[in-house]
């Protein structure tokens, strides 16, 4: 059976041919273009020169992760319970704990982080480990620029991750 | 003992009517044929009878005004239960608000955080949120309440479960509730460490992170881990095991209940020696002797070496096998041995070759116990073997028996064993006295007066307390169980428990029989795929049987034997007569050792070692002495040699041994796969035809269940009174010799177990030890030409005359006294290790040492490539 469209058929009007709907295509919608180009032309560039310049990015963006210490004792805040690598949904976490001694005290906790490792080129920056942390120990900083070499210089150790990292990021102003 | 009949009744539950066997507590109705799950914390039915401590499990009964605690209720026909009414859902929510009242939720760092009944239960049936804003209570956390347990008594809900079970499980009578109400804590009654064979079942028990294990503290969490069901190849028990895995590594042990093996708990030898695995000690590569020294090699070249000796030897060839070899390489073994070299010289036991025909008869399924059996039989009789060092969950078997069944234990043994308590009847032969014992036995069932008394007094006891002994036996009832150690069965003992079963009536009587108790591992599956020097698989006849133990060493030691495989097995530590085997193995021409550490035979000894499988990594099939064929399945990788060269590390045996039947040209022993050589084994034994691993899958299968073994039967057999004793002086000693429950390599190599390593104790009896001055923790010396250290521990129970050392053990073994009269000297006053399990020092509960940081980290930072 031959395929009958029926009333889903929408017609299409054409401008009609002649001489002034010609000319109106001819230069009206271009003018109309072109003004548009120069009232912007005179608004100056907003091309971002990267990497000389970098987009400001919001409080809240989530960016390579960063790990806390107190900042009173100078102890780690993460106690390596493991959460966070159990929140990840792309499963590039590493925690391996261990158990804190007088002599050796790292964490506030019974335990603390031995082994922290992200993947980050795993990771899909969903800050799901940030919200399943119960000590705050994780959180999502701004710093989006962590491209490299080799996969496996994308995986951040604790040490890494502890040390605070250069604030290369501009943060946009609230007004912004 | 006939197990309880089930009467089916049908009861209401939520509106929908059930039917369930009547008399089942309602938890478990509920949840397996209702399809409902009531929360419990403290019900757990292996524990036994309900006690309703935490009232979790409370449901609506139409008729009883009260909610009532579905743990302790049993069904009844008609009765209606609601489960989910507003007043459930109350209860429910107020008892886990309650419970959490003095929980610190310290969820972050306990252990038990993701596997934990009481986040599960919270979040399943509790209030979301807490009104008590008051300070909870607090305790000293956390404590060691042994070397391999931590306790938080904050974590506490007071359940009772490790406490029913220490004191109605286990019977160690160790762990108790101090104190009332929320000051209420769980301890040993005077504060000292809880060390007993079972104590780790109480980690798997608690429903909270208040009692965790030392060994495992922090190393993983439930989401970071892969559980591997395998079977513990420690001892003959073969419990059901799952390994918890991270990253290629074995981190914990837990039990996976079957019933019909271990009901559901482990010794605290397989829960915590897997730590040997890992150790740093392990043999990861072939190694060849080249001059004296051992050197690392290649394995061509190891396969080779091998290779080259044995086709030397030819029928001059002998092994040995035991530990964890497996049906597999047992059968490739002893094909390689008997087919390609025409050697039958293989052995397995440290106990004497019987004749084929009694090894078949006993074989016979009709006259097969099974583990079940031990708890539910009329009688169970123990002939010199002591359960708790051999086969461990068994004592925890017989205990249940006993005590929940009414089960009547009978114990006849030289050394006191860990159940004469609970026994009716006890008796005691001298050292070496079994043989004597079951003639006289066999003798007072069937009125031989003739036999009686001589045999009785060759056992080193007399005829009146054997007549006794047997006049228990039979009072009991009909089902009797008999559970016999395979060093027993020497000279005619094989034909006396015979005549025994059969005047017992056994093989007529269902749930009852003969219970082995080999001296290794799976002595009866070496057996049964023919690895022995009297049959082949199935114990079919050969036309050359070969030697025996003691018969290999001797000829060793004579050159008529030339080359010995040891399969798993180091004679210097485990075999009887270490001098002799230190004179056979030194004159053998090579020594091909298969062992996964340096042990005194492969370092002195050793021309040729195979690294040895782990039985983490094991793959293949073992038999339960009950006739279970199990399965070993690979939890883990192989380790790879030091030199990291891919394929350089330890290799499957079955692969090894295939290889080096390859290497000699015997095509017919050699194998692709190891199911190729598991479909070969369920082939060539005639029982074990039509098995499939998947078929016996987790779980096993019996083959007694599933195939016949035709045997003879015969009328008893005439037995002659074994030779007496041998003459002993005055101020002489017979010696005895037990395998401690610790005497393990494994034990050794394993950190948590440290504190536990059996060292050498001599127990002598309290008259003895007066008349030499010895007290209870002296240093005392033992021997009779050669002597071994060790300290002294006086039984009440040990019959003056007789004295136990320890075999098996690292070090002053007594395999080195090769004599069997013996004197003891008192050579210092005692020191502290006065037990074989070391009580450490007391300190009063308040002022217990806070908790050692346990061993260093498990897993090492992963490699980045
Ligand atoms: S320690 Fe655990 S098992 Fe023992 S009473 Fe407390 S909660 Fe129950
Ligand atoms: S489970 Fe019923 S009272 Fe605890």
């Amino acid at each position: 059976m031959p395929y009958d469209p029926g009333d889903d058929v929408v017609v299409i009007h054409q401008p009609r041919e002649g001489a002034a709907s010609g000319t109106f295509r001819a230069f009206a919608a271009t003018l109309k273009g072109l003004k548009m180009t120069f009232s912007r032309a005179v608004e100056g560039t907003t091309t971002i020169g990267y990497p000389e310049e970098k987009t400001p990015v919001y409080p809240r963006f989530r960016g390579r992760h960063k790990l806390h210490r107190f900042e009173d004792t100078g102890l780690e805040k993460c106690v390596g319970c493991s959460l966070c690598a159990a929140a990840c949904p792309a499963d590039c976490i590493r925690v391996v704990a261990a158990e804190n001694t007088p002599e050796n005290r790292v964490s506030a906790g019974e335990r603390y982080a031995a082994v922290y490792e992200i993947n980050l080129s795993r990771c899909i920056f969903c800050g799901y480990c940030e919200i399943a942390c119960p000590f705050d120990a994780i959180t999502l900083g701004h710093d989006y620029e962590m491209a490299d070499y080799n996969r496996s210089d994308l995986i951040f150790t604790k040490e890494m991750l502890l040390a605070e990292p250069l604030e290369r990021t501009p943060l946009r102003t609230p007004d912004e | 003992m006939p197990r309880p009949v089930v009467k089916e009744i049908t009861f209401t539950l939520d509106g929908r009517e059930i039917t369930a066997p009547e008399g089942m507590i309602l938890v478990d109705a509920a949840g397996k044929y209702g399809d409902t799950e009531i929360p419990v914390f403290c019900y757990e039915p292996k524990l036994g009878q309900p006690v309703g401590a935490c009232r979790m499990c409370l449901v609506e009964i139409e008729g009883i005004p009260k909610l009532q605690t579905g743990c302790s209720t049993p069904i009844r026909d008609g009765m209606v239960v609601h489960t989910q009414t507003q007043r459930v859902h109350d209860a429910q929510r107020a008892v886990v608000e309650f419970l959490l009242i003095n929980h610190p939720l310290d969820c972050p760092v306990c252990d038990k955080g993701g596997e934990c009944p009481l986040q599960d239960i919270t979040y399943g049936w509790g209030p979301g949120t807490s009104r008590f804003i008051e300070p909870k209570r607090h305790f000293k956390k956390p404590l060691e309440l042994s070397p391999l347990i931590a306790i938080d008594r904050e974590r506490c809900i007071l359940c009772y479960r490790c406490v029913r079970y220490s004191q109605e499980v286990a019977e160690d009578y160790q762990l108790v509730l101090q104190q009332r109400g929320a000051a209420s804590y769980v301890s040993t009654f005077d504060g000292h460490p809880y060390v007993a064979p079972f104590s780790g079942n109480i980690i798997e028990l608690c429903p909270v992170g208040a009692l965790t294990s030392r060994a495992y503290r922090f190393r993983a969490r439930p989401w970071d881990i892969e559980g591997a069901g395998t079977v513990c190849a420690g001892c003959t028990a073969q419990c059901n095991v799952e390994l918890t895995v991270r990253d290629e590594r074995v981190l914990r042990v837990l039990s996976r209940d079957h019933s019909e093996v271990d009901d559901g708990w482990l010794c605290d030898k397989g829960r915590f020696s897997y730590q040997a695995v890992h150790a740093e000690e392990r043999i990861t590569q072939p190694l060849v002797r080249e001059g004296a020294e051992l050197h690392p090699a290649s394995w061509e070249k190891a396969i080779e070496a091998a290779a080259a000796a044995l086709k030397k030897a030819g029928d001059r060839a002998a092994a040995l096998a035991g530990g964890t070899t497996t049906n597999e390489e047992a059968f490739l073994l002893s094909g390689l041995l008997r087919d390609k070299l025409g050697s039958s010289h293989l052995a397995t036991g440290v106990g004497g070759e019987q004749p084929l025909d009694v090894v078949r008869a006993l074989a016979d399924p009709k006259l097969q116990a099974t583990v079940p059996d031990l708890e539910f039989a009329h009688t169970v009789l123990l002939v010199d073997c002591d359960p708790i060092d051999e086969a461990p969950v068994w004592d925890l078997r017989i205990r249940k028996g006993v005590r929940r069944h009414g089960t009547k234990l009978v114990v006849a043994s030289a050394r006191p064993t860990a159940l004469d308590q609970n026994a009716a009847a006890t008796l005691r032969f001298a050292p070496g006295g079994a043989e004597g014992f079951l003639v006289a036995l066999d003798a007072a069932l069937s009125g031989d007066a003739g036999n009686l008394g001589g045999a009785a007094s060759a056992a080193g006891t007399n005829a009146t307390a054997i007549q006794e002994f047997a006049d228990a036996l039979r009072a009991g009832g009909e089902e009797v169980v008999i559970v016999y150690g395979d060093r027993a069965l020497r000279g005619s003992a094989g034909r006396a428990l015979l005549n025994i079963a059969s005047r017992l009536n056994l093989a007529n009587v269902a749930n009852a029989g003969l219970l082995e108790l080999p001296s290794t591992p799976n002595g009866r599956g070496l057996r049964e795929v023919g690895f022995a020097a009297g049959h082949g698989p199935g114990f079919s006849t050969i036309s050359a049987p070969g030697h025996g133990a003691e018969a290999i060493a001797s000829g060793l030691a004579s050159g008529d034997l030339h080359t010995v495989w040891l399969h798993h097995v180091d004679p210097l530590r485990n075999y009887p007569n270490r001098p002799a085997w230190e004179k056979a193995l030194g004159t053998a021409q090579t020594v091909i050792a298969v062992e996964s550490q340096l042990t005194d035979t492969v370092r002195e000894y050793a021309d040729v070692v195979f690294p040895a499988e782990a039985y983490p990594e094991k793959e293949g099939t073992i038999t339960h002495p009950d006739g279970r064929v199990q399965r070993l399945r690979q939890a883990i990788g192989h380790p790879r040699a030091a030199s990291d060269v891919p394929g350089s590390g330890v290799r499957a045996l079955w692969q090894v041994i295939s290889d080096v039947a390859r290497e000699l040209g015997h095509s017919a022993g050699t194998a692709i796969a190891g199911a190729v050589v598991s479909k070969r084994v369920f082939e060539a034994v005639p029982f074990y035809n039509g098995m499939t691993l998947d078929g016996i899958g987790g779980r096993g299968l019996r083959w007694q269940e599933h195939a016949t073994f035709e045997v003879e039967q015969s009328d008893p057999f005439v037995l002659a009174v074994p030779a007496s004793l041998p003459a002993k002086g005055e101020s002489e000693l017979r010696l005895g010799t037990f395998r401690p429950l610790w005497a393990h390599k494994d034990v050794d190599l394993s950190p948590a177990l440290q504190f536990i390593r059996a060292k050498q104790v001599v127990e002598l009896s309290k008259a003895d030890a007066d008349a030499r001055g010895i007290g209870e923790g002296d240093r005392v010396e033992i021997g009779n030409g050669t002597r071994i250290p060790g300290t002294a521990r006086i039984r009440a129970a040990i019959p003056a005359g007789s004295v136990f050392v320890a075999e098996g053990i690292a070090e002053h073994n007594a395999n080195v006294l090769t004599h069997g009269i013996v004197e003891v000297h008192r050579v210092g006053p005692g020191s502290t290790d006065a037990t074989s399990i070391p009580i450490q020092s007391t300190p009063a509960v308040e002022g217990r040492a806070e908790m050692p940081p346990s061993a260093g980290l498990p897993i090492p930072p992963r490699e980045v490539t």
